[in-house]
């Protein structure tokens, strides 16, 4: 079926495409800048020989293309370097916080969709109703707020006061077997919600704007006018065809929400890639936060495959494409 | 980004003439009216910051009291009034905002402009805006603010540098709409320049989604710079709500003083809500669809 | 259509799966359940493990771990004074050969003895692999190298007389196992993350990178009350912002904040119920010190200028709401008594004194000066701020420069700055900081300052054996800082700790290095509640 490898031939093309781009601006970024990763280990006894030494340790003083062409060619095979810092590939300092990462994110995700989609097709179905105000300005609010702050309130409130929840981390040390499943699972409830609280707006509105449109589209109409409940027209019908623009988006935001948790790492002690990214950045640790950066387009990119690919292969229209 | 980057794709070019009708309907809306009024407002402070309070600097002597009749807001860690700091700050805050925003409009809007009028450039134009806008923005921000160094420029560029891919993307599809209408035809026709047509017609044509983009991209803005400052890449020498934050997070204040950080966010979340459904509200007003209801 | 929703599940499902598969497994031996003998001790920090290799300078909570896993020669007691720990004896056998003397007990966890080979391994790795950030490094400027004639005696051979060279050893080094990180490629860059053979009342078990680090309890331990410590666990657990390990702290979750509490915290955790806070001695200073390579300030009256317009006092109750004490401007903190000159009298707050000054410099307009600091740093942060505002009210400008440590690091090792802003932990030995600070290729000359007479004064001291005389010489070369603004010492800060009150046991060491999270004090700390 040519058109179908070809569709996929493209997909997988842009994939590249997207990773080489964040790689190298990445690469960019550290190298141009001010600083050098020499100067993340620098201390007063050292000499200027002494940061010579390490800067070739680091393969730092070559022409910027040639370094550019080493680091590639080890990317291709898949080899992300030694942390300066810390002494170890790079690959097993993101490998540590990569499930956390995916865990808080992919959970977040699900809770955002799932609340996100009764909630848009409520006010959608009724607009400019109390309901739909209350969804818009709620919309709006939620991502609006700065996260420490409501981060810590959450802390505050069900960790401090009610002593629901525990503060801080992803799990307990010294909890093992089927306790350690719950306890991941308390230590993930505050820092998802604050992250849901910030997208569920953004995810709410978009779903509310794209169903009205798909409710004034003809085929809606025509539904209606046959004599469909209204109910069947809104979850069948239009729902179907707002949920894809809305949920390629959520894909699109990926990157985001990947790294973009940084705060929220931080106020909840988690020990995610962001925070990791954090503190590279602080340590100068250049091979870290080169890798990291090419892990969270990797994802990103893997995400947006999986879900291109899959709709490509559903929807015949999105393969013609 | 997304809820109010799709209320923008929707925002059709409608003439001139449209305004009065637009601000017939605008003013039918109680968010939208009340949201200009609390923008106003913050304008206002920002720029009578002199005449509200004093420059917040040195000490005091009542560390961390709560909200008072002597200091409405309460103090900080070294005694300072935290309502002088919230005054002061909305300065810079809505300063930093408009410049960051400003520089990412010039930018998005002239790639996206170039990029519609010029097919051949577009795909190339297109293809880097999906790829600029797949990055991690808030971790590369971080890095480039940290390598080069915390101040108020650093933060302006950073900001703008990685907000101009989503200004981009929303004015490239509304003028990739404009460029094909006949009107744009003709003036090619009549052996217009390319730039006098850009000038002319191009950009006033896409000028309404360029008006929602200023807002939202400011408003955003204001949210970035304060998560950097809370990391403490902001500016040290200046006050913005986001410095506020960071020191009553260093010293440890906000697990104890909830005024410390309650009236910084407070005012960060009003700038960012009424500046978001001034947006929504103004697309609602253009809109004849919506504009029914 | 219906696979959309389920689509967005299953790759969330995927996440969830993939951090499932990593549950760690219940350790085979777990102690028996109940008693004040199996409890646990959970320590809260800021920073993370950066790296498990003692030789190098990382984070804070590198160097609280990696002292319960390698010991140090010697220990300081509450007043700063150095105590035999490794090391049951020391001294000098001729005014060029220091020695050590080991106690014979102490074996590393595979067995094997510590022995003065791994005491000599340990000074020689620092002198010719220079590992990055070690302190120690600076201090062996007058070695020519460490051996060990016998199994329990390492012996310096000193390339001069240096009076003070074999207690700043002693304390600041921790010793590796020669057997284990001679194998490693380069010690000065082993990672050491995994199978550690270690020698201290704990031992490394368990590591969740960026969340947690399990220590389990050393039998026999020969310096823990009757041989063994108290707690069979302590587990240090990583809360990157301080509001959250406060909290953490009164919601229970951890009994012991190892970081020194924000100033402002003090008060509130004081009286907060539950959690009792404890008050370590310091044995640091923070300080100013303006770049004299830089013009103009290679200018006295433009020092002084500067000197006068800050206001320590404000600094002290504000900032550090009274937790803090004057050294009178001198580079000896007050804790060091016997070295302490009195009529040394602090820089007074003056602004137009320091306008005066200016004008009497002839340095025209004073240009703004560039003041940096570490942003890590929070109490400095906030002087900074003091600083820069009181400044202003003499007419001069100050510009902030706040930045992450490591660029910090490096502008200071640059010279990059007018004014730096900082403070050191532990300055235990005035003649060997004086070198380090006043002398011109001293590691932490950060006034680039370079005095001859100042330099001989320093010298002769370090080299001195004779207390008397050699006090003599310090009070000299102190009057000599306090009246060329060589160094601009503004207070001496007691640093507190909060842990919860079901604790009790800690050993107060000064300064935040060892604080009450020193072996020590760990092996002696139990659970009463």
């Amino acid at each position: 079926m040519p058109p179908v490898v070809g569709f996929v031939a493209r997909r997988l093309g842009r994939a590249v495409l997207t990773l080489w781009f964040a790689t190298t601006i990445t690469f960019l970024l550290l190298r141009l800048l001010p600083g050098n990763p020499a100067l993340a280990v620098a201390t007063p006894n050292m000499t200027p020989q002494t940061q010579a030494i390490l800067l070739r340790q680091y393969g730092l003083d070559e022409p910027l293309l040639v370094q550019y062409g080493k680091y590639l060619w080890q990317l291709v095979q898949g080899n992300l370097g030694v942390s300066i810092t810390q002494s170890v590939p790079v690959t097993d300092v993101l490998l540590e916080r990569l499930p956390w990462t995916l865990l808080l994110t992919g959970s977040s995700l699900l809770v955002t969709v799932a609340v996100g989609i009764p909630l848009g097709v409520l006010a959608a179905t009724r607009p400019s109703g109390l309901l739909d105000r209350l969804v818009q300005v709620g919309g709006v609010v939620g991502q609006s707020v700065f996260v420490p702050s409501v981060a810590i309130a959450l802390l505050f409130l069900f960790g401090l006061q009610l002593r629901w929840l525990p503060i801080g981390g992803a799990y307990s040390p010294g909890v093992y077997g089927g306790q350690w499943y719950l306890d991941v699972a308390a230590h993930l409830v505050l820092p998802c919600v604050s992250l849901v609280l910030v997208q569920l707006g953004s995810y709410v509105l978009t779903l509310r704007a794209t169903l009205i449109d798909s409710l004034g589209e003809d085929y809606c109409v025509l539904a209606t006018a046959k004599g469909l409940p209204h109910r069947k027209v809104v979850w069948k019908h239009a729902l179907r065809n707002a949920l894809l623009p809305t949920t390629t988006l959520v894909g699109l935001q990926l990157g985001f929400l990947v790294g973009g948790a940084v705060l929220t790492e931080t106020v909840f002690a988690y020990p995610g890639i962001g925070r990791g990214i954090y503190e590279a950045v602080t340590q100068l640790d250049y091979p870290v936060l080169q890798g990291a950066f090419v892990l969270l387009a990797a994802t990103v990119v893997l995400a947006n495959v999986v879900t291109d690919l899959a709709y490509g292969l559903l929807d015949p229209r999105v393969r013609t494409q | 980004m997304t809820a109010a980057g799709i209320a923008l794709d929707q925002v059709v070019a409608d003439q001139p003439t449209a305004a009065s009708a637009t601000w017939t309907a605008f003013r039918r809306n109680p968010l939208g009216l009340v949201s200009l009024a609390v923008l106003a407002a913050l304008v206002v402070v920002a720029v009578a910051a002199p005449l509200i309070a004093d420059y917040p600097g040195g000490y005091g002597p009542a560390v961390l009291t709560p909200p008072s009749g002597q200091h409405w807001f309460g103090t900080d860690n070294l005694g300072r009034d935290i309502f002088a700091e919230v005054v002061w700050g909305t300065r810079i805050s809505m300063l930093v905002a408009a410049l960051s925003s400003a520089l990412a409009i010039v930018i998005g809007v002239l790639v996206a402009v170039l990029g519609a009028y010029f097919p051949k450039v577009d795909t190339m134009v297109g293809t880097v805006v999906d790829l600029a806008l797949s990055l991690p923005v808030l971790p590369l921000m971080i890095l480039v603010a940290a390598l080069a160094g915390p101040s108020l420029a650093t933060v302006v560029v950073v900001i703008a540098l990685f907000s101009w891919p989503e200004v981009a993307r929303v004015v490239r599809s509304q003028a990739l709409a404009v460029v094909r209408l006949p009107y744009i035809d003709a003036a090619r026709l009549t052996g217009g320049s390319w730039l006098w047509i850009i000038r002319r017609h191009l950009v006033p044509a896409v000028a309404p989604v360029i008006v929602v983009s200023v807002v939202l991209t400011a408003s955003r803005a204001v949210l970035s710079a304060a998560g950097l400052a809370f990391l403490g890449l902001g500016d040290p020498n200046s006050w913005s709500w986001g410095r506020i934050l960071y020191e009553a997070q260093q010293s440890g204040a906000m697990s104890s003083a909830w005024w410390t950080t309650l009236f910084p966010s407070l005012a960060m979340l009003a700038l960012v809500v009424s500046a978001t459904l001034i947006s929504i509200a103004y697309n609602d007003a253009r809109n004849p669809r919506t504009r029914e209801n | 259509m219906r696979l959309r929703l389920p689509l967005v599940a299953v790759t969330a499902l995927a996440a969830v799966v993939a951090t499932a598969a990593c549950s760690p497994s219940a350790p085979s031996d777990s102690a028996a359940q109940g008693g004040d003998k199996n409890a646990t001790l959970t320590i809260a920090t800021t920073t993370d493990v950066v790296n498990f290799n003692p030789l190098l300078g990382n984070s804070r909570t590198d160097g609280w771990i990696t002292n319960l896993m390698y010991p140090r020669l010697l220990t300081i007691d509450a007043n700063g004074a150095k105590q035999s720990y490794l090391a049951a004896d020391r001294g000098y056998s001729d005014p060029t050969t220091g020695f050590y003397e080991l106690r014979g007990d102490m074996k590393w966890s595979d067995g094997t003895a510590v022995s003065a080979a791994d005491v000599a391994y340990t000074i020689n790795t620092i002198m010719t692999k220079k590992p990055a950030g070690n302190v120690v490094y600076g201090q062996l400027a007058n070695v020519e190298s460490a051996s060990a004639p016998t199994a329990t005696r390492v012996e310096l051979k000193l390339k001069r007389p240096d009076a003070t060279v074999v207690d700043e050893v002693g304390f600041w080094m921790n010793v590796v196992p020669k057997h284990v990180f001679e194998k490693a490629p380069d010690a000065g860059t082993f990672a050491n993350n995994s199978d550690w053979v270690s020698a201290g009342p704990f031992r490394l078990t368990t590591v969740a990178k960026g969340q947690s680090y399990t220590l389990e309890r050393v039998t026999p331990y020969p310096m823990a009350p009757a041989g063994t410590p108290n707690v069979a666990k302590v587990v240090y657990r990583v809360y990157p912002d301080v509001n959250t390990e406060i909290l953490a702290l009164r919601n229970g979750d951890v009994d012991l904040i190892a970081n020194a509490l924000p100033p402002a915290q003090v008060k509130t955790l004081q009286s907060t119920p539950g959690v009792k806070v404890q008050e370590v001695p310091g044995l640091g200073y923070a300080h100013m010190t303006y770049n004299m390579t830089r013009k103009p300030l290679d200018n006295l009256k433009v020092r002084q200028a500067l000197a006068h317009a800050v206001d320590y006092e404000a600094i002290r109750s504000v900032v550090l709401q009274g937790q803090a004490v004057t050294t009178g401007s001198s580079p000896i903190p007050p804790v060091l008594k016997d070295f302490v000159k009195p009529d040394l009298k602090e820089y007074a707050f003056d602004p137009e004194l320091a306008r005066k000054l200016v004008t009497e410099s002839g340095v025209g307009t004073l240009r703004p000066l560039t003041m940096i600091y570490s942003l890590q740093d929070a109490v400095t942060s906030q002087w900074a701020q003091l600083v820069k505002d009181n400044a202003a009210q003499a007419g001069i400008t100050i510009e902030l420069q706040g930045m992450d440590r490591n660029t910090y690091l490096a502008k200071t090792a640059a010279g990059e700055y007018d004014i730096y802003a900082g403070n050191f932990a532990i300055m235990d030995d005035p003649a060997t900081n004086m070198a380090l600070t006043f002398l011109p290729d001293g590691a932490i000359n950060y006034t680039k300052v370079d005095d001859p007479a100042l330099s001989a004064l320093i010298t002769k001291a370090t080299a001195t054996t004779d207390k008397a005389a050699q006090k003599d010489l310090i009070w000299q070369a102190a009057t000599l800082v306090h009246d060329n603004v060589y160094d601009n010492v503004m207070y001496m800060q007691n640093l507190y700790v909060a842990h919860s009150d079901k604790w009790d046991g800690f050993v107060v060491k000064p300064s935040e290095l060892l604080s009450v999270v020193d072996p020590q004090s760990l092996a002696n700390a139990r659970k009463v509640g």
